[in-house]
């Protein structure tokens, strides 16, 4: 079996636009995107570039649009796409370096500026001390989803607040924010909240939902988003009664 | 070219890589550390690690214990001052992370859970769902997040090694993004570059997992040690090869044949385990090494199914139920719905096993530096001396967390204590490099590195599979040391500069060639049958301490066939003795007693 | 040497999702149409018989009261999106058990039928 393929490529030596291109690609029942990239870079065109590697869904390289939904490579498959066609496209909302690769340098900014890491309660621990923290399992139940990000950035080609206004923090990032702060094990919420409350934060979300809809790990950043505008909110209103700063 | 200046360079940004960063800053906050990395450091292969991480944790559990299973593990292999290093840091390590927010799976009372693992006497793996390795690696790259002295090169593909004197001076690299070449100096330089299970058409591994550190070090006169040892990972997934976790055996999945027959307990791991009663050491929960034989020998014997043109057997997960197969194993079930369309708790997972990690590598010394000064290893790429002939499950991702550690620590010491080489010197070397490239470059026909590729891959699994004869792998060495030689008039179709991913894969098909030599002459000549290197060819089949309880080291030669050496293993610890599972161990144990 | 695309105008009419959306944020036109139509209200019954008669008989206008039944649909509408979302912003616990999420939506559409009942009791009980 066959199936007519179409990428939109872009070769900034060559041209500043990017055009179509169509490669005619063997499948069977288990071909995914990404097999057929790599069938179409190995035995028909070794000039097309793209990201991947483990091609099972965890690492987070293969975003792409595909028919103009943001989706994984390597967990599509061809024999789904018999009857509409594939046409596939560099992520959404992204500068994009060359064909399928964008740049990932604002989602990385915007990762690392919500400080993404336990800020511990005791000022300096370290591995001197032997003892592991407790958490029940329904304390680990409160953040563990928001934690199965695998940073692939498809929610950010899903919001259109993130293509508006790139400085949006923007689902991922603000989900991993919130991962933390709901981690009784941290207490670096404070330290947090200001870029959570800022123009760029939280408030920029306005609840489109589709974030959640194209996560391919069930993450629900949408949710996550909004519930820091709760957090937020409570934390606006302490602050202006002076209660907690 | 672009020239700048690192106290240490970090080769690789996966859990060891990102440790070593990690432990650098912390013992020594003004060195400045270059993060080097083909991809961005949560693509790393660590990410799809799932089972656990192994530490002693309970009460009843022991050091030695944990010795004894790793040195039976490696048949006898490992360095046992290693393995003794290790068990003794595990658990602080696991600690560590802990305490860097890793989402580790509790118990009701909220203490760490701990599961059941393969060749393990006793529970002592830490897990997160069956994700483990992804929580690790998220947790350490947001962790290096808060390390400003840690700076990252993402996209940058290291060429060559920069040595002087027998002492590492940097690297070269070129940045994917912009075709440049930078000239990186470095006092200390860490590979943690991971392992070349790309060598096989058939495996668990990432495309990104083609060996480059490896042909690093052993192209500038490193040796490969224990490079034979490739081991097969019993359960992957038929057609694309993807994981499907130890864990689902250690949560109580079994395997079965064709006819539903539990056929584990013919191979020495028997009598047959209840279902939903896993014993430790017994049946499913054997050594990879020997589950992955036993399949080879029902295929034999024509008791595997099909799944379209794969031979297959089961791995069935039924009688765990949906609720249970939720919280401990969500990400296998959502692979096999994905990937076989299969859901594990209405039917069994067709599976078979596939190349899954190197056990050899770059050979260091019990603190991680190689035989280049300020050349540190750690990780799937090193070759510290903790699997031998096999490795134990959960035992890698814990060692990624020690040795890196270790390596951080010493690179950081090093570099203290150390100038920088003479930039004239090493700018003459990056020139030759430059001259390498331009000359591949220019190059307008001549040999397909998909072509080369294809062929490297498969005679790889016709001569270094879970089986081996003499003649096979003398066939697979003519034909590797052929493609090396066709391999020089290789030839790329892109001359671009902007993310020339052509070029690079033509780079790691090199590298594989050269690793290939090495893991396949350390198959040929290591005439007998050890963990999992096994072989069929008479004389060879059963382990052979008189002449092999030794490393092989295999050295590179450029152009010319590699060159292997013996070396012995530290056994210092615990005497060679027969390895058994299952409770053909027990007669074993009782001699051992009346000993 | 990146090349950056723009949204256009039009994004939302790409998908399925984003025209759900805009959907969901328009039922505010109707909605300000009634606020107004109320605010109107109590001003021309505060200006006398007269007035409030006359914006009676605007109200009872076939158009004005399309719109209306627009309005209400729209509330309705605008209701049913912001309570099946409402269980994944306040996960809410009761007992030490997350309450699941069609219980909440449940719990609210009952509250929405406690007001109405309330409302018709006061105007026709």
């Amino acid at each position: 079996m066959e199936l007519e393929v179409t990428i939109q490529r872009y070769l900034p030596e060559q041209s500043s636009e990017p055009f179509n291109q169509s490669y005619t690609v063997p499948y069977d029942t288990s071909t995914s995107v990404l097999d057929a990239l790599t069938y179409i870079k190995e035995e028909l065109d070794p000039t097309l570039s793209y990201r991947w590697s483990c091609r099972m869904a965890i690492c987070g390289s293969c975003g792409i649009m595909l028919n103009g939904k943001p989706m994984l490579g390597c967990n599509v498959f061809l024999r789904d796409y018999v009857q509409t066609g594939m046409l596939i496209e560099p992520m959404a909302h992204f500068p994009v370096e060359r064909d399928l690769i964008i740049d990932m340098e604002s989602f990385l900014t915007h990762l690392e500026a919500v400080k993404p890491y336990l800020i511990s309660k005791d000022s300096k621990e370290s591995v001197q001390s032997f003892d592991p923290h407790n958490q029940t399992p329904r304390q680990l139940d409160k953040y563990q989803q928001f934690s199965s990000c695998i940073n692939c950035g498809l929610c950010y080609s899903a919001c259109p607040q993130f293509g508006l206004n790139p400085e949006f923090i923007g689902p991922a990032a603000l989900t991993l924010a919130h991962r933390y702060n709901l981690d009784n094990r941290d207490a670096g919420q404070a330290e947090r909240m200001p870029m959570i409350n800022s123009e760029e934060g939280a408030w920029s979300c306005t609840f489109v939902g589709y974030c959640s809809e194209v996560c391919p790990k069930s993450v629900d950043p949408a949710a996550a988003v909004n519930q820091s505008k709760v957090t937020s909110a409570t934390d606006l209103i302490f602050s202006l009664l002076g209660g907690r700063s | 070219m672009q020239q700048s200046d690192f106290d240490i360079l970090v080769v690789g940004g996966g859990g060891a890589g990102l440790r070593a960063s990690i432990a650098a800053a912390e013992k020594s906050p003004h060195l400045n550390i270059g993060l080097v990395s083909k991809v961005y450091p949560m693509r790393s292969h660590t990410v799809a690690a799932e089972g656990g991480a192994a530490a002693v944790t309970l009460e009843k559990d022991s050091f030695q214990a944990h010795i004894e299973d790793t040195v039976m593990g490696s048949d006898w292999l490992a360095e046992q001052g290693v393995v003794d290093y290790f068990v003794r840091h595990a658990y602080q390590e696991l600690v560590q992370m802990e305490h860097w927010g890793c989402p580790w799976s509790r118990k009701e009372d909220g203490t760490i859970q701990v599961r059941r693992f393969g060749g393990m006497k006793v529970e002592r793996t830490w897990f997160a769902a069956d994700k483990t390795g992804f929580h690790m690696l998220h947790t350490l790259y947001q962790t290096s997040l808060k390390y400003s002295q840690i700076q990252r090169l993402d996209e940058f593909f290291v060429l060559d090694l920069l040595v002087v004197d027998a002492a590492v001076a940097g690297v070269i690299a070129i940045e994917v993004a912009t075709g440049e070449l930078h000239l990186l100096r470095a006092k200390s330089v860490i590979l943690a570059t991971g392992g070349a299970g790309r060598l096989f058409r058939f495996n668990t591994n990432g495309g990104i997992v083609t060996g480059d550190g490896m042909a690093l070090a052993y192209r500038k006169g490193v040796a490969l040690r224990d490079m034979e040892f490739v081991q097969y990972h019993p359960t992957g997934l038929p057609g694309s090869g993807i994981l499907i976790t130890e864990a689902s055996r250690g949560e109580g999945g079994i395997m079965v044949n064709k006819d539903g027959y539990r056929y584990l307990q013919d191979y020495g791991l028997g009598p047959e385990t209840p279902l939903g009663k896993p014993e430790n050491k017994y049946m499913e929960l054997g050594p990879r090494d020997k589950l992955s034989q036993a399949f080879w020998q029902e295929q034999q014997a024509g008791r595997t199914g099909k799944y379209g043109d794969s031979d297959v057997v089961y791995l069935d997960l039924r009688h765990l139920g949906e609720k249970y197969l939720q919280e401990r194993l969500p990400f296998i079930s959502e692979l096999a719905k994905a990937f076989v369309n299969i859901d594990p708790a209405k039917e069994p997972i067709p599976v078979r096993p596939a190349v899954h990690y190197t056990m050899g590598g770059i050979m260091t010394d019990a603190k991680s530096e190689t035989s280049i000064k300020g050349l540190y290893a750690a990780g799937e790429c090193a070759s510290v001396g903790l699997h031998g002939a096999n490795r134990l499950g959960s035992n890698s991702l814990t060692e990624l967390l020690v040795f890196g550690r270790l390596a951080g620590e010493q690179a950081a010491e090093n570099a203290d204590n150390k100038d920088f080489a003479a930039l004239p010197t090493l700018q003459e070397q990056a020139k030759l490099v430059q001259k390498q490239l331009a000359t591949l470059n220019d190059r307008t026909s001549g040999e397909s590195w998909v072509e080369i590729k294809k062929e490297l891959l498969k005679t790889m699994e016709e001569g270094c599979g879970i089986y081996r004869t003499q003649a096979g792998m003398e066939e697979t060495l003519q034909t590797i040391r052929e493609l090396r030689k066709r391999y020089q008039s290789v030839h790329i179709q892109d001359k671009s500069k902007v993310y020339n991913t052509e070029f690079f894969m033509c780079l790691e098909v090199g590298f594989g060639l050269d690793i290939a030599e090495a893991t396949c002459l350390g198959a040929l000549e290591r005439k007998e049958s050890r963990g999992a290197h096994q072989r069929l060819d008479e004389g060879c089949t059963s382990r052979n301490d008189q002449d092999f309880l030794q490393h092989s080291l295999v050295y590179y030669q450029g152009k010319e066939a590699a060159r292997l050496e013996w070396q012995a293993v530290d056994t210092s610890i615990l005497p060679p003795a027969e390895r058994a599972y299952g409770d053909a161990a027990k007669s074993g144990e009782a001699a051992k007693g009346a000993k | 040497m990146s090349y950056r695309p723009t949204l256009t105008r039009t994004w939302w009419l790409k998908n399925t999702a984003f025209k759900v959306y805009m959907l969901r944020e328009l039922t505010v036109l109707p909605l300000l149409f009634f606020l107004l139509c109320l605010v109107k209200g109590l001003y021309s019954l505060s200006q006398g018989a007269e007035a409030w008669y006359l914006w009676l008989a605007v109200m009872q206008n076939p158009l004005v009261m399309l719109i209306n039944t627009l309005a209400l649909l729209a509330s309705l509408f605008h209701a049913w999106t912001f309570f099946q979302l409402f269980p994944r912003v306040m996960p809410l616990e009761f007992g030490g058990k997350k309450v699941s999420a069609p219980a909440l939506v449940a719990g609210q559409w009952a509250g929405v039928l406690a007001v109405f009942a309330l409302v018709a009791w006061l105007f026709w009980g």
